[in-house]
Parts: structure tokens; sequence; C-alpha cells
């Protein structure tokens, strides 16, 4: 049987999470080690073995049980199933909209457009990629955005693979914008005590920000494919860009903008209901995808069962919970503390210093892992130095850039790409190579991250709202982290 | 070709020297039949229904297509249901029988009974004689022969063994359409209505098989993925999306659409594996490829009717 190196990296990652965690005092018993090693040997096997993702999370799980690292009642506790409900909600209402034409609307209403160019289908492009992820989710958005792009391209005979990169960077800069656009958003918003409202003021700006300049440099990198478009568009002037349709959309833009309006002002509604407390924490945000779920499928009983068997993508869903139950172990021994407690004495410079160093760490690895995977990792690390200190919230946005805008640097940072190299492949095209991709994404990457950390620097950011209400006076605006024994 | 034999199954061993009659002078078909099939019961090889039974059964196999396999040689059979092993009976003849339906004469008659839980086995045991009766001279060979002992020997000593599996080359059809990936959209549909196909295999300029065009492809040409989204496709009712590929049909190559993940296997997969393949595809055909030439072509009708009927 031919043996696979993979394994010996995978096996080599874990030995040296391990033993480099026990080394620098993260790890300072068996459980810890193990909860270590379990921790690392899921992330390298996504890494690794991408298709057995969730094999290794259940193994995973099951090690963590019977090494006592969790129980079984904590690892429920820490599988995050309000997120998860969220997701199941805002999938079953994207399938909807789907079904109901909305999404098709999207893109006959570009492909109906008689005059355009390859600036301006360009720019399109990247504004609906960004807008659609923030407002549906990164997958939904880019499956939407690439059947515009393929058939734009099989009507114009030009590669597809330029329009493919644009599309899917803008998707992942967009969907950091709001806490619908990836599950990174809701999962960070909700452990950081965010409203809606505080998500969009404080990610909006800087998505903004970034999708600009991404556009500037995409435009700039394949100038040359973008001028062959125009020139192919002048040419197919008078067959258009595809069949001139007339879709109707207003259902599925009333369910749209309901949805989105209902959750932007969830925080409002939450108040009138009396629905306060940690408990009831983003409660009606998190309710109201399943209540407009539920509604819409009392009105298309038919095709109920089609939305939550096919809409539903439940394989990634287990993963997450699995997922969050194995970061959860991380907290429940203490290692998050401890890694809090390292960072903090070895980088310097209170928030405003950690700033840079979590958006590395966090595009880093998010370029490399699924992002998700290292917010969950990281999130308790922040939510140790933001009980310690409020001021150290600002990390959560750098948490969420560094993830989302990290997730641009490679093929596999982000979900939407690896599902855009899938559909490239599915219309019979070759896929985007590593170094192809590296190289523009690398470049997106630390232009992004840049503007993320200058903004963060000078832009006045919303307070989580657990952090205005759960942390005492005298900690709401340090300068200088207070010393562990004070804490 | 290569093909794995197995020792245990020679042919001979279903038939011993009072199973054949030699030079069986100027009977017809059915009469043959007939005496073959009392043969059979006469050695006290009985099947399980009666003579009369057996050779309707035979007979009306025959009338639903001639049993000769090849110049000479005819392979009249039928399935029995309770049958444990296979029956075969022999006849020869040098002047020849007339045979209903064929013009040349038949020389030698392989009357087989086959258990009806056993559907590879006509097939074995049609590979066997093929191989064994391989050309015209080997056939008259054995027409001529005198002796009943002689013709068992024959066998005994040959090549006539029966594979452990029939493969895709026993059951492919060596007669296919192809289109290059060169053609374009137009000539794919023209093909498609004029020779009432919805299949076609695509070939490159040096004639290796690329991918097949289905004219359920052509539809998702027509309607693209994005339109399906919709569970109600009346915006399009008045076919809009179809008009637009009308347009383009003959700027569209096959290279553009054809389909490059179809059921393929080689001529020696065992037939089983090309079942497999077809249901994993979900596909009625399933293409035979050699050194990236297409073969053959299995089809499922035709697959059903060699392992349930034939």
């Amino acid at each position: 049987m031919k043996f696979n190196p993979k394994i010996i990296f995978l096996a080599l990652i874990v030995a040296g999470v391990s033993l480099g965690g026990r080394a620098i005092g993260l790890a300072e018993n068996m459980t810890q080690t193990t909860t270590l090693a379990v921790f690392a040997g899921v992330i390298a096997t996504t890494l690794f073995f991408w298709e057995r993702r969730v094999a290794a999370a259940f193994i995973g799980v099951t090690i963590l049980i019977s090494t006592r690292a969790m129980t079984l009642q904590s690892i429920l506790k820490a599988t995050e199933l309000d997120i998860i409900f969220f997701l199941i909600g805002m999938m079953i209402v994207v399938g909807v909209l789907k079904d109901l034409g909305f999404l098709t609307w999207v893109i006959q209403s570009i492909i109906n457009r008689r005059k355009m160019t390859g600036i301006s289908f360009t720019a399109i492009l990247c504004v609906l990629s960004a807008v659609l992820a923030s407002v549906v989710d990164e997958v939904s958005s880019i499956v939407v955005v690439l059947a515009l792009v393929f058939q734009v391209c099989d009507m114009l005979k030009l590669r597809p693979h330029p329009f493919v990169l644009i599309a899917v960077m803008a998707t992942n800069i967009g969907s950091s914008a709001t806490m619908l656009g990836n599950p990174v958003g809701i999962f960070i918003g909700n452990k950081a005590g965010l409203t809606f409202a505080q998500f969009l003021v404080g990610a909006t700006p800087v998505a903004v920000a970034a999708l600009t300049a991404t556009l500037a440099l995409t435009v700039f990198w394949f100038r040359r494919d973008i001028r062959n478009m125009t020139l192919a568009m002048a040419r197919h002037r008078r067959m258009g860009l595809g069949p001139v349709l007339k879709i109707p959309y207003k259902t599925g833009l009333f369910i749209l903008l309901s949805t989105v309006s209902v959750i932007a002002f969830h925080h409002q509604i939450e108040h009138a209901l009396s629905l306060g407390g940690v408990e009831n924490k983003n409660a009606f945000l998190i309710m109201t995808p399943l209540i407009v779920a539920g509604l819409l499928m009392i009105w298309r009983p038919h095709r109920a069962r089609h939305y939550v068997e096919k809409d539903v993508e439940w394989w990634t869903l287990l993963f997450f919970m699995l997922l969050f139950a194995i970061a959860g172990s991380l907290n429940e021994q203490g290692i998050t503390q401890n890694l809090a407690d390292t960072l903090t004495s070895h980088v310097k410079g209170g928030p405003s210093g950690m700033i840079p160093f979590v958006l590395t760490i966090a595009s880093l690895g998010s370029a490399f892992v699924d992002n998700i995977v290292f917010v969950a990792a990281f999130t308790p690390v922040i939510q140790a130095l933001v009980e310690r200190a409020a001021d150290y919230s600002v990390l959560w946005w750098a948490l969420l850039f560094g993830a989302c805008f990290g997730g641009n640097i490679t093929v596999v940072g982000s979900t939407a790409n690896i599902v855009a190299s899938g559909l490239l492949e599915k219309h019979g095209h070759s896929p985007i190579k590593f170094g192809t991709w590296f190289k523009l994404g690398a470049i997106v990457g630390l232009v992004t991250g840049l503007i993320a950390w200058a903004m963060l620097a000078i832009l006045p950011l919303p307070h989580p709202a657990s952090a205005e209400r759960e942390a005492p006076p005298a900690q709401t605006a340090p300068t200088e982290l207070p010393s562990l024994g004070n804490v | 070709m290569s093909m794995k034999q197995n020792s245990d199954l020679r042919l001979a061993a279903y038939f011993g020297p009072g199973d054949i009659i030699p030079h069986c002078g100027e009977m017809s078909r059915n009469e043959i039949v007939r005496k073959l099939v009392e043969d059979i019961y006469r050695c006290g090889r009985i099947p399980p229904i009666g003579i009369d039974e057996t050779v309707k059964a035979v007979l009306e196999r025959e009338s639903d297509g001639s049993t000769v396999i090849m110049d000479g040689l005819a392979l009249p059979h039928a399935r029995i249901e309770g049958l444990a092993e296979p029956r075969i009976a022999v006849a020869t003849s040098e002047r020849g029988v007339e045979w209903p339906g064929e013009e040349s004469a038949v020389h030698v008659i392989f009357l087989l009974l086959i258990p009806q839980d056993k559907p590879a086995l006509y097939l074995q045991i049609l590979r066997a004689l093929t191989t064994a009766l391989k050309d015209d001279a080997t056939l008259h060979t054995v027409s001529a022969m005198t002796n009943a002992g002689e013709i068992h020997r024959f066998f005994e000593s040959g090549k006539a063994y029966l594979p452990r599996y029939i493969t895709a080359a026993d059951i492919m059809s060596r007669d296919f359409l192809t289109l290059k990936d060169t053609d374009t959209l137009q000539t794919c549909v023209d093909t498609f209505i004029k020779k009432h196909v919805s299949e076609v295999a695509v070939l490159d300029h040096d004639g290796d098989l690329k991918g097949v065009v289905r004219a359920g492809e052509l539809l998702r040409v027509c309607l693209p993925e994005y339109l399906l989204w919709m569970s109600d496709l009346s915006p399009i009712a008045n076919f809009e999306p179809f008009a637009q590929v009308l347009e383009n049909e003959r700027r569209t190559w096959l290279s553009e659409i054809l389909v490059k993940e179809f059921p393929c296997v080689t001529p020696d997969t065992p037939a089983v594996q090309v079942a497999g393949e077809m249901t994993r595809f979900k596909s009625s055909k399933c293409y035979v490829r050699e050194g990236g030439k297409l073969v053959g072509i299995v089809r499922l009708p035709k697959f059903l009717n060699k392992i349930f009927r034939e």
C-alpha cells in the first residue's frame, strides 16, 4: 500500500503543537496536552484531508470525552446551537429566494443590460458579489455570481478564470460586512455580544474600503482580460450576453428585505419584548431566520421538505458543531487562558499593539485552514482578554477582518474559494493554479489587511453590548493591560 | 484480448459422446431440436419439464430470432426453470441443415438448456464455443467427423473453456454513431433528430473518445443553471433561451458542451462491473474503450436481453 506523506506532516503537526504547547506553558498536564493534540489534529486534517474533516471531528470529540477532557454535557453546550439554528434558518430563506426566482432575477437584470464594457462588468461583479455575500451568505453568493460569470464568458468565448478570482475576492471581503455574510461574522458577533447594527457600523466601512482597494487592484491585475472582454462585448452587442427575460422578483425582494430589516432591528425588538440578560443575548437575531423560514414553509408546504433537505448544508453544519465543541474544550481546559497570558506577556502595546498581531495570525491561519476553524480556536483567547479589559474588544474586529480577508490568500482559504474551484471544474475549465491564486491573493490579503489595521486604529468602533453591560467601569479604558494578579 | 479461463469449466464437461448425433442426415430444424431434446432425456439428464414443453421453449426462442451465431453454427437454446445444471446436446451435418431465416446451411448444432437462475451461463458457453470453433475450417473439420467420441474429444482437448465471467466485449455492440469534437451543435441536434438517438460519443481528431453529448445536455445548454433555480419556469414559457442557442448553434463546438464523466470500461471488464457503471452514472449506455479508442458500446436493453432472456 502506498504511504501518504501527508500523514507524516499531520503527525508532526500534532506532535509539534502538543510538545510546543507543553514547552511554552499552554498545556500543563496530560489532559491539556491531549486536548491540544486533538485540536491540532482536527485542524491539520482540514488542511491535508479536507474531505475527512467531519470524520476527524467525530473522532476528536470521542477522544475528548474518553480522556475526560470534556463531559458529554459540556460538549453539547459548546456546539453553539444558536449559531447553527441561525445558519439553518438563513439557508432555508436563501433556498426560498432561489426557488422564487429572486437570485435568477439578480443575474438576469445584469444579462439584460445591453451597453456594458469589461470595466463596468467587473465593477458590477465586484459590488454584486460583496452585497450578495453580505445579505445572503458567501457560498450562496459565489454560486450566484459565478453563474453570471459563466453565462457571460461562455457567450463571449472568454476564459472565466480572472472574473472568478475577482468575484471570489469580493465575496470574501463583502462577507465581513454584516453578520449574515459569513458563519465567522455571526459567530464573532454573537460571542462578542454585538448587535446587528453595531456589527454593521463597525464592519461595513472597513469592508467597503477593502472592496474599493480590491477592485482597483484586480482591474489593474487583469487589465488585459478586461480589455478583451470590452472588445468581445462590442462584437456581441447585437446578441447581448444571454436571453433577455423578465423574471418576477418582487416577492423574493420583499422576503429578503423583511428578513434583513427584522434582523437589523433585533435589538429593539428584544428590548420591546423584555428579552434582556446574557441568557437572551441576541435572541431575536438568532430567531428571525427561523421564524421567517417557518412562515415560508407554511406558505409553500409542498416545497418545505426540499428546502430542509436540499438547501441546508447539513454536512457543513455538522462539522461546525463538532468543531465548536472541540474548540470549547480548549477553553474548558484553561488552555485559552494560558494562551491569553502568554500573548499579553509577549505582545506589548495593549489592545492597539495586539491588532496587527491578531490580524496577521488570523489572516495567515485562514489562508490555509477554513477561517471558521481559526476563529473558533481564537475566540476563547479574545474572550479571555476582553474579560481582563474591555478595550481588547477591538480584537474581535481584528479577528473578523483577518479571517475574512485572509481567506483570499490561497485557494483553500475559505469555503467560497473551494466552492468556486469546484464550479470551475464542473463547467469544464481547468482549476486555478495555487501559484496563480497566491500571487494575487497575497497582494489583496496584504493590502486589505493594512486597510483594516489602519481603520481599526483610527475609527471609533462600537463596543460590544456585553462588554458595556458586563465590564466594570474601572476597566473600560485601560491603555496598558493590568497585571494578571489584578484581574 | 485476454480472457481468463477456468480449467474446471470445460465445455465438454456438460455433455458426453452419448449426447452427440454425428451426421444427422436430412432432418429439418424442428426435427433436430426434438431429437436432441429426446437424447438428453434418454441419457437420464432429465429437465424438470417434459419433452414437449422443452421443445416448445426452444422453438419459441428460435421464433424470436435466429440463434445462428456464426456461419454454419447454430445454438438453439432455452432457459428452463428448476434446472440445476446446463444440458447440452450436439448434432453435426456435413451436408448442412436448412435453418429458417438463414441463407446458408448450418453444419454444427449445439442445443443448450440453461438453468433459469444462471443468467451468465449462456454467454459463457457462447464465448467458449466461438473460441473453439473460431473459423470456417475448424467448423467443417468438426462437421466432417463421423464418430461421436471423436467430436467429444475435439471439444475436450481444444480450447473450449468457459470463461470465469462474461466481459464487456461479450455484450457490447460494435456498431455505433460518433461525432467529432470539432462538429457543431447544429450537427449534433440534426444527428439526434434524424437518427432518433439521445446520446452520441464524441471523438477528437486522433479518434480518441473524448466524451459524450446527450440530448439532456443540450437542454442544459438551452436552459442555463440559474434559470433552473426557479421552480416555476413560466417566465420563459415561450422558449426564449432556446432562441439564443439557435442563433449560436453553428458557432458552438461540441468540445464546449460534451460531458466528460460517463460510464466507461475496457473490453475485459466483467459484465457485472459494466452494470455497476451504468447504475452509478444512471445511464443506459456504457462505453468500451481500448487504448483511448472507442471499440464498442454496451446498451442497456441488449444487456438486459443477454442476461435475462437469451
